[in-house]
């Protein structure tokens, strides 16, 4: 090995030779480091607090509708409920395969297995898996459905591919698939959706964006940006706090509701 | 000309690839992808080059893969690019990019340990693991690009991850003749190479990615520790089959061959840095071997040391879709020949949709040579369209 700093050195004496190379790059930095700054990006939301979850590689959370726990799946395809503080209650006698979505309607647990492109349907009380309904899609083997949830402004299920491209399905109560609506634009990716307070609410993994959709048009009304490393998934508890999970570091984050 | 002709049909058939790229039947799920990218690449030539090949367009990639799973037991890829495969017709095998790519089954059914058989990357260097259309660059480094250590095989490896995947090990033996094993060929020595890797990252598990798109919101680090080893001794009169040795002659060694690496990446708010070092001992079998380039005096000094390291920062504008990315490496051949390569580049990518769709530029610039791998340019400007239907 050489000593590096002193051919640099050499390097930066040559006639011409700084100017073709470091002098485009070094104001190509300064450009980009400015324009960044001058960014407008969402409202950032700082988590109120945070737990750890027992749950392994979470990738989708719901609010039990009755009691003050929450539904979970994790990508190695478990389906559990989990108390406030991250604690596994039960275990469903049941092993999927990349599940990554979840919502409760109607005393139902509806569970997506995005590889399979399955949605399971269990009875909530006893856990047990009742049917199978398999949803075709052609796009890209981990990029099919992501989240799952229930619209009850347009009476609908409604899930949303995760990206490239994103689509928007309505299924009717039997699962059927009745509309497609094309959200290109919405974010880079989705990685959950949830029903809260008369709204729709997206979660985007890389954006790091939670998104407020108007449920009958499916517009964006706003987007507010959450710090957290891969964010899978989005419900809102009891207290109508926020609540995003992350895959990755396997923890629930707690955040004032944004609106 | 049928080339140019199926890769047309190829281009045109990719405008309406929108949908259906996988296939399956609940248990089985194939999933078909690929990539084409081209480029114009100057060459400013120093002035004692007779050799005036030096401005060209390249078709680098025209590339299919197909990835499969088999419930959640066995995985499976094969991808190629043909590109390449038409290029090779006996000759050299460009390590880079040896035509196929990857051809291996994974069985994930053992609880302790997954197990990968075939053909495709050695899981040693982080730089070398990162796919290269996640690269802003239209080449590897020197050091990184196969010539000094190969960076595919055929083999077994074992594999595991730890403590939310933040912590991953990988160990395999395989042929040690890296690309040319897929010519089928044994070397005399009959001999294996072992490779081993364990990397930890921090916060959360790091994916072999080089550039900050997600602009992560906390610092992360991963640190990797590579190290690799062949005892390669010829009976008198054998050589090796033909290109085993790579460009530089030292990818495979008559003799002993150890190599140990460190790599370090880091990333946070679209920023993100990459350093890796590779150091190789070699020692020939025999004291006339042209490696030791006649230094051989006593018994404790039949070794070379050949290696190097590479510094790489970079930073993401989402706002922009932007990439800019600089780049030093270094590269000594031979520590018994005086002096080492040292080369500068720079890149600048703009995402049209993401890596799948990209205008990449890179420069490159010879700092410094090692009179035993002279160039014949100084310095190398690419432009090229990247593009992955997916």
């Amino acid at each position: 090995m050489g000593a590096p700093f002193n051919d640099l050195r050499h390097f930066c004496k040559t006639p011409g030779a700084p100017q073709l190379v470091i002098i485009p790059l070094f104001a190509l930095v300064i450009i980009m480091l400015l324009l960044s700054s001058t960014e407008k990006r969402p409202e950032k939301l700082k988590p109120i607090k945070s737990t750890h979850t027992q749950v392994p590689e979470p990738s989708d959370i719901c609010m039990h509708p009755d009691k003050n726990t929450y539904i979970v799946v994790s990508d190695d395809g478990f389906l559990f409920e989990m108390d406030s503080v991250g604690k596994i209650i039960r275990k469903a006698d049941y092993k999927g395969f990349d599940t990554e979505g979840v919502t409760v309607h109607e005393g139902k647990v509806y569970v997506i297995e995005e590889f399979t492109r399955k949605i399971r349907v269990f009875d909530l009380e006893t856990f047990q898996l009742e049917r199978t309904v398999s949803v075709p899609y052609g796009g890209g083997r981990n990029k099919a459905f992501e989240s799952i949830t229930f619209n009850r402004s347009r009476n609908c299920f409604i899930m949303l591919t995760e990206k490239d491209p994103i689509f928007l399905f309505e299924l009717d109560k039997n699962l059927n698939l009745i509309n497609e609506i094309d959200m290109e634009n919405v974010a880079s990716d989705i990685s959950a959706a949830t029903w809260h307070n008369g709204f729709l609410w997206l979660l985007s993994d890389e954006d790091m964006h939670v998104i407020k959709l108007d449920p009958t048009s499916y517009k964006v009304l706003n987007k507010w940006y959450v710090p957290i490393i891969n964010p899978e998934g989005i419900a809102f508890d009891r207290n109508g706090r926020m609540v995003i999970v992350s895959d990755d570091m396997e923890r629930l984050y707690f955040f004032k509701s944004p609106a | 000309m049928r080339f140019l002709f199926s890769l047309l049909a190829l281009l045109i058939a990719c405008q309406n690839v929108t949908a259906q790229l996988t296939l399956g039947n609940g248990h089985h799920v194939l999933e078909i992808t690929g990539s084409l990218s081209t480029y114009y690449n100057h060459r400013v030539l120093k002035e004692t080059s007779d050799n005036r090949n030096k401005d060209r367009f390249r078709l680098r990639d025209a590339q299919i893969q197909l990835e499969g799973r088999i419930k959640d037991v066995i995985e499976y890829e094969l991808q190629v690019d043909f590109v390449d495969l038409s290029s090779l017709a006996g000759g050299a095998i460009d390590p880079e990019n040896p035509g196929l790519m990857d051809a291996w089954v994974r069985y994930k059914g053992l609880r302790f340990v997954d197990v990968q058989v075939g053909y495709g990357k050695l899981f040693y260097s982080r730089s070398s693991l990162v796919p290269f259309t996640y690269s802003p660059y239209w080449q590897r480094a020197e050091l990184l690009r196969g010539d000094v250590f190969g960076r595919r095989d055929i083999g077994v490896t074992l594999m595991k991850s730890f403590w939310k995947q933040r912590v991953n090990v990988y160990a395999g033996v395989y042929t040690g003749l890296a690309e040319v094993s897929l010519r089928g060929d044994n070397d005399a020595s009959g001999q294996p190479e072992f490779v081993a890797r364990i990397d930890f990252a921090y916060p959360a598990r790091y994916r072999y990615r080089e550039i900050d798109t997600r602009n992560t919101p906390v610092p992360m680090i991963a640190l990797g520790f590579n190290g690799r080893y062949a005892n390669k001794e010829l009976p008198d009169g054998r050589s090796f089959p033909n290109f085993a040795t790579g460009e530089y002659g030292v990818k495979v060694v008559n003799g002993e061959r150890y190599v140990y690496g460190l790599d370090a990446s880091f990333q946070f708010k679209g920023f993100s840095a990459q350093f890796e070092i590779h150091q190789m001992w070699g020692i020939p079998q025999r004291n006339n071997d042209a490696l030791l380039h006649g230094y051989y005096t006593g018994r404790d000094d039949g070794f070379f040391v050949a290696g190097g390291y590479i510094v790489q920062a970079n930073y993401f504008s989402k706002k922009l879709k932007t990439i800019i990315s600089i780049r030093f490496e270094e590269l000594d051949l031979n520590d018994l020949v005086p002096g080492n390569a040292q080369r500068l580049s720079g890149a600048l990518a703009y995402q049209i949709k993401g890596f799948d769709s990209m205008i990449k530029f890179q420069y490159f610039n010879v700092l410094k040579e090692e009179s035993i791998n002279p160039y014949r340019w100084t310095e190398q400007f690419r432009l090229g369209w990247q593009f992955n239907f997916k």
